[in-house]
């Protein structure tokens, strides 16, 4: 049950669980792992980073010839240290200056994990390292690639213990030693099963017989080095240690299995495999550990080639051959220690300053003891958090990851519309009210497909920070990112390509997708509207419509036609393609003309709906006046005029100024000095008729020229002038008219004979008009708002002849007087307003109202 | 998608949202969808003495389906563009029904 297929019983030095010790999480951080909830940034180091994942061309130059390892036994000439001891003092001194540099260690997730996955058992104590550790004596490295990964590892496994927030005690009988630690870390590794333990146990006696001796031949390997001397590094303590407290150990053992045990499976195991304890150990000068510390070194720079084969998933896999390995160890104490060796010496060095055996633990103090109960607890938890949530780790490959994010993409795409799409005729019928809206609002959203931009750009943004929170693994995210921009775009484009269907099978799924997106939800009616039915109702009402006319519903048929047309008209005008430049661009022209013709249709079908040359049933208002006497009739009077043409401007004007009598807000809202209120309806009607209509109306006058202008107070003086007069919408007609001849004299403009016949028009109508004058305001002199008759006087007034003046003043005279006598009873601003409307008369015919007071 | 297309128009303006359940909740509209879900910030209940459990709420999510009224800020609202889309929508469905 090797992991590479490598025999597993020898010396791997590409196995994957020397790369533990170093960068645990590059594999975690490579698969893009789900594990929100933990910080990894905290107990990420980042060193993995600077490795090199692919460049493992040169490893057989680095490490020696694997081949060579893999065929022929590990054995006597295989060197561990031989060339990392030369350089072992320097390593050591990194060690130190590191670890003052760095001295807050990160939390060892990683290694805690791996235990977890690797310690599925109550642990045993394991007595077999000790045939590991007693025997690298024998082995004489003969060269090492090592070196210059020597200080790295060993500078993140720097553990404070402070960490944990067990102040690490160093046991008065473990003495300089500690010799319990080891023995109580060790069987925290040990995947062992009963029969296992009592193997080891039997085997045990050999191995401690074997071990006692071998620290010798080392020492005298390397005399020089002086790491005795030293603060030894950490991770060498654990080697010598064992190799120290061999015979101490062996009585210790079921204690410790006994703790292990109790702590159960998930936590009792120690965690922390990697963790070195921080100099504690080092205390020992112990020169006999010298060896066993460069043989300890090279696994733990072994790993870092491996770095890429981290992978949660995998650790299983590793556990599951660690624990195959230590089988074999201590029946085989001569075997090459494989690289849980490696992991099982930080566990029980770790271990060490937290953890205590029984005994240790009733030393302390009960708060210590609740306390380190409790962060076991914590750390247990933790574990199997991290146990949990890695365990699916990597079941998606990336193609998987992506293909599942095309798919919710499209799904993005198809819901919210194609950004393309936006602002075309499509969508504006869909869309109407919110892209027109928008456009005039305009200002903030200047695009109405911003809001997908931002939708896909929120999405793309996620994901982005979700990989920068990845770390470093800069190439990574880079590609990543632009991987998912092109698959932004791709989904558009195929989006953007695909028929419109209901139903959508989309690539891999299955069955179909009936689609509800934003333009088209999932109709929870669906009402089958049967050919006949539309076709019968429509046309026969349509048909009936014109010709009876009249009636209420009929009139607001009419009006709904025209908006109609009016709005297809508008959209005709949007697609008005570009004059042609010159005469050459025959195509231009013709998709000019084309247009034109549209255009000309459509006209021809707003004019028809308008109904102007329609006469009216007997007794009946024409029709197009009866559309003016309706809210939405009025309204439409500005667009339609637009589209109108200018005859057709002057038809309609004349038309209502035949018809100015019989319409609404002129008969139906006369008012006397007597009777003025009307009520509110009709007030806002009138309102709106001199907003909407009125203001169409005065365009079309201004562009008329002195003969029309005359034959059109030719027409008012056919019809009821005394109801014109009598109401507002009437009036300011008549002002408008007036007005209108009196700015053309101003221009010199009219030709003579223009002239003499607007003279006759203006005598024959100031002869009807003057039995209305004194009437013709609003309620009593105190109600006011009677501005717009005065304005009409003052119309009246300029164009006047002497003697037409004189009966003005005689008809008005007495609300004159009212007016001024009132208004030095009101307030100064509010009479100063009155005697200005006073004086739009006043002046017109050449006096002031100042000479009446 | 009237509604819908109305609907966004109103986001960042406030309104008031009557629930089936009568509950009233005034807030800024922060974003709308075809469903006529809706969501407000900075809510307000109308009575809130009478539901004191919301009185902590300070935005929500509301489904579609358990609205009864939305009232809107009559300023923010372009009533001739607001028929026009009427009939627009009118059209369309009495095209799609054909």
């Amino acid at each position: 049950m090797s992991f590479f297929g490598f025999d597993a019983s020898r010396h791997n030095p590409a196995g994957a669980g020397f790369s533990q010790a170093h960068n645990p999480f590059a594999g975690l951080s490579n698969r893009e792992d789900e594990g929100d909830a933990l910080e990894f940034e905290e107990t990420y180091d980042g060193l993995g980073d600077q490795l090199e994942e692919t460049g493992d061309a040169f490893n057989d130059d680095t490490f020696g010839d694997t081949a060579g390892l893999d065929t022929r036994p590990v054995g006597k000439d295989f060197d561990f240290f031989g060339t990392t001891a030369q350089v072992s003092t320097a390593i050591e001194e990194e060690h130190v200056r590191f670890t003052r540099q760095q001295p807050t260690a990160r939390v060892p997730q990683p290694t805690a994990q791996v235990s977890a996955h690797a310690m599925p058992q109550p642990t045993v104590p394991g007595p077999s390292s000790y045939g590991y550790y007693s025997q690298p004596a024998p082995y004489k490295p003969a060269r090492s690639g090592y070196e210059k990964y020597g200080n790295e590892p060993v500078a993140e496994l720097q553990v404070d213990a402070a960490l944990w927030g067990v102040a690490p005690k160093k046991q008065p009988q473990q003495a300089p030693a500690a010799s319990p630690a080891p023995a109580s870390a060790q069987p925290s590794r040990k995947v062992l099963s009963l029969e296992e333990v009592e193997a080891q146990m039997r085997a045990q006696a050999k191995a401690t017989q074997q071990a006692v001796p071998s620290p010798a031949p080392p020492q005298a390997a390397i005399p020089a080095d002086s790491q005795g001397q030293a603060p030894p590094p950490m991770h060498h303590d654990p080697a010598y240690q064992y190799q120290q407290q061999v015979q101490p150990q062996i009585p210790q053992q079921p204690d410790h299995a006994r703790k292990d045990q109790s702590f159960g499976p998930g936590h009792g195991h120690p965690v922390t495999i990697l963790q070195r304890p921080h100099g504690k150990q080092g205390a020992s000068p112990q020169p006999p550990a010298q060896p066993a510390a460069h043989f300890r070194q090279e696994p733990s720079a072994t790993m870092q080639p491996t770095q890429i084969l981290q992978n949660p998933n995998r650790l299983s896999g590793d556990a599951a051959r660690l624990g195959m390995r230590q089988h074999p160890t201590p029946t085989m104490p001569a075997s090459y220690p494989a690289h849980p060796t490696h992991r099982q010496q930080g566990s029980f060095s770790r271990q060490q300053q937290i953890i205590t055996h029984p005994s240790q633990l009733s030393q302390l103090s009960e708060e210590e003891k609740a306390a380190y109960l409790e962060q076991e607890a914590k750390r247990a938890k933790r574990n199997h958090k991290i146990f949990l949530m890695s365990r699916d780790n990597g079941i998606m490959t990336p193609q998987d990851k992506s293909f599942v994010t095309r798919i919710q993409l499209q799904q993005l795409v198809s819901a919210t519309g194609n950004p393309n799409e936006h602002g075309t005729d499509e969508s504006l019928t869909e869309d109407f009210y919110y892209q027109v809206h928008s456009q005039i609002q305009g200002s903030q959203r200047q695009h109405p497909n911003q809001p997908l931009n931002n939708f896909a750009q929120t999405y793309l943004f996620q994901t982005g920070s979700r990989q920068g929170g990845m770390r470093r693994h800069n190439r990574g995210p880079e590609n990543h990112m632009q991987r998912m921009e092109q698959q932004v775009q791709r989904a558009v484009e195929a989006a953007k390509n695909k028929p419109k269907n209901k139903q959508l099978v989309i690539e891999g799924s299955l069955g179909k997708i009936s689609f509800s997106n934003a333009k088209t939800p999932k109709p929870l009616l669906n009402i089958k509207r049967t050919d006949n039915t539309g076709e019968a109702h429509r046309p026969s009402s349509s048909h009936k419509d014109i010709p009876s006319g009249g009636d209420r519903k009929s009139d607001l048929r009419s009006i709904e036609r025209i908006y109609t047309t009016l709005m297809q008209m508008e959209d005709h005008d949007r697609a008005m393609p570009p004059h042609p430049a010159n005469d050459a661009d025959t195509e231009a022209i013709q998709r000019f003309v084309a247009w034109n013709s549209e255009a000309q249709i459509l006209n021809n079908k707003l004019w028809q709906g308008l109904r102007v040359h329609d006469h009216p049933d007997n007794g009946r208002v024409h029709p197009f006046i009866a559309l003016l006497s309706y809210t939405k009739g009025m309204k439409a009077m500005q667009r339609i005029s637009r589209h109108l043409s200018h005859e057709q401007r002057t038809t309609i004007l004349t038309l209502i100024v035949v018809n100015l009598d019989s319409l609404e807000v002129v008969r139906n809202a006369q008012v006397t000095p007597e009777v003025m209120q009307l009520n509110a309806a009709m007030r806002e009607n009138v309102e709106l008729f001199s907003v909407a209509v009125m203001s169409t109306l005065f365009n079309v006058l201004n562009e008329l020229d002195l003969d029309l202008v005359a034959g059109v107070l030719g027409l008012v003086c056919t019809r009821n002038v005394d109801v014109i007069a009598k109401s507002r919408i009437g009036v300011s007609m008549l002002t408008m008219i007036l007005s209108r001849a009196e700015i053309i004299k101003h221009g010199g403009g009219g030709s003579e004979q223009a002239w003499r016949s607007w003279d006759a028009t203006h005598t024959q109508f100031f002869g009807l008009i003057e039995p209305s004058l004194p009437h013709m305001f609003p309620g009593p002199v105190t109600a006011g708002d009677d501005i717009y008759v005065w304005q009409l006087l003052a119309a009246l007034g300029i164009g006047a002849g002497p003697d037409q003046q004189q009966r003005l003043v005689l008809a008005v005279k007495d609300r004159v007087m009212d007016t001024v006598a009132l208004s030095k009873t009101l307030p100064q601003d509010l009479a100063a307003q009155r005697l200005q409307n006073v004086n739009l008369f006043m002046r017109s015919i050449g006096l002031d109202v100042e000479l009446l007071q | 998608m009237l509604f819908f297309s109305f609907f966004k128009t109103l986001i960042d303006h406030e309104v008031t949202v009557e629930l089936k359940n009568d509950i009233q909740i005034r807030g800024v509209l922060k974003s709308v969808d075809q469903y006529l879900n809706i969501k407000l910030d900075n809510i307000q209940v109308m009575e809130e003495t009478k539901y004191p459990h919301m009185s902590a709420v300070k935005n929500v999510f509301i489904r579609g389906s358990v609205v009864r009224y939305v009232h809107l800020p009559a300023n923010a609202v372009d009533i001739p563009l607001l028929e026009d889309a009427t009939r627009r929508e009118a059209a369309n469905q009495a095209g799609k029904g054909k």
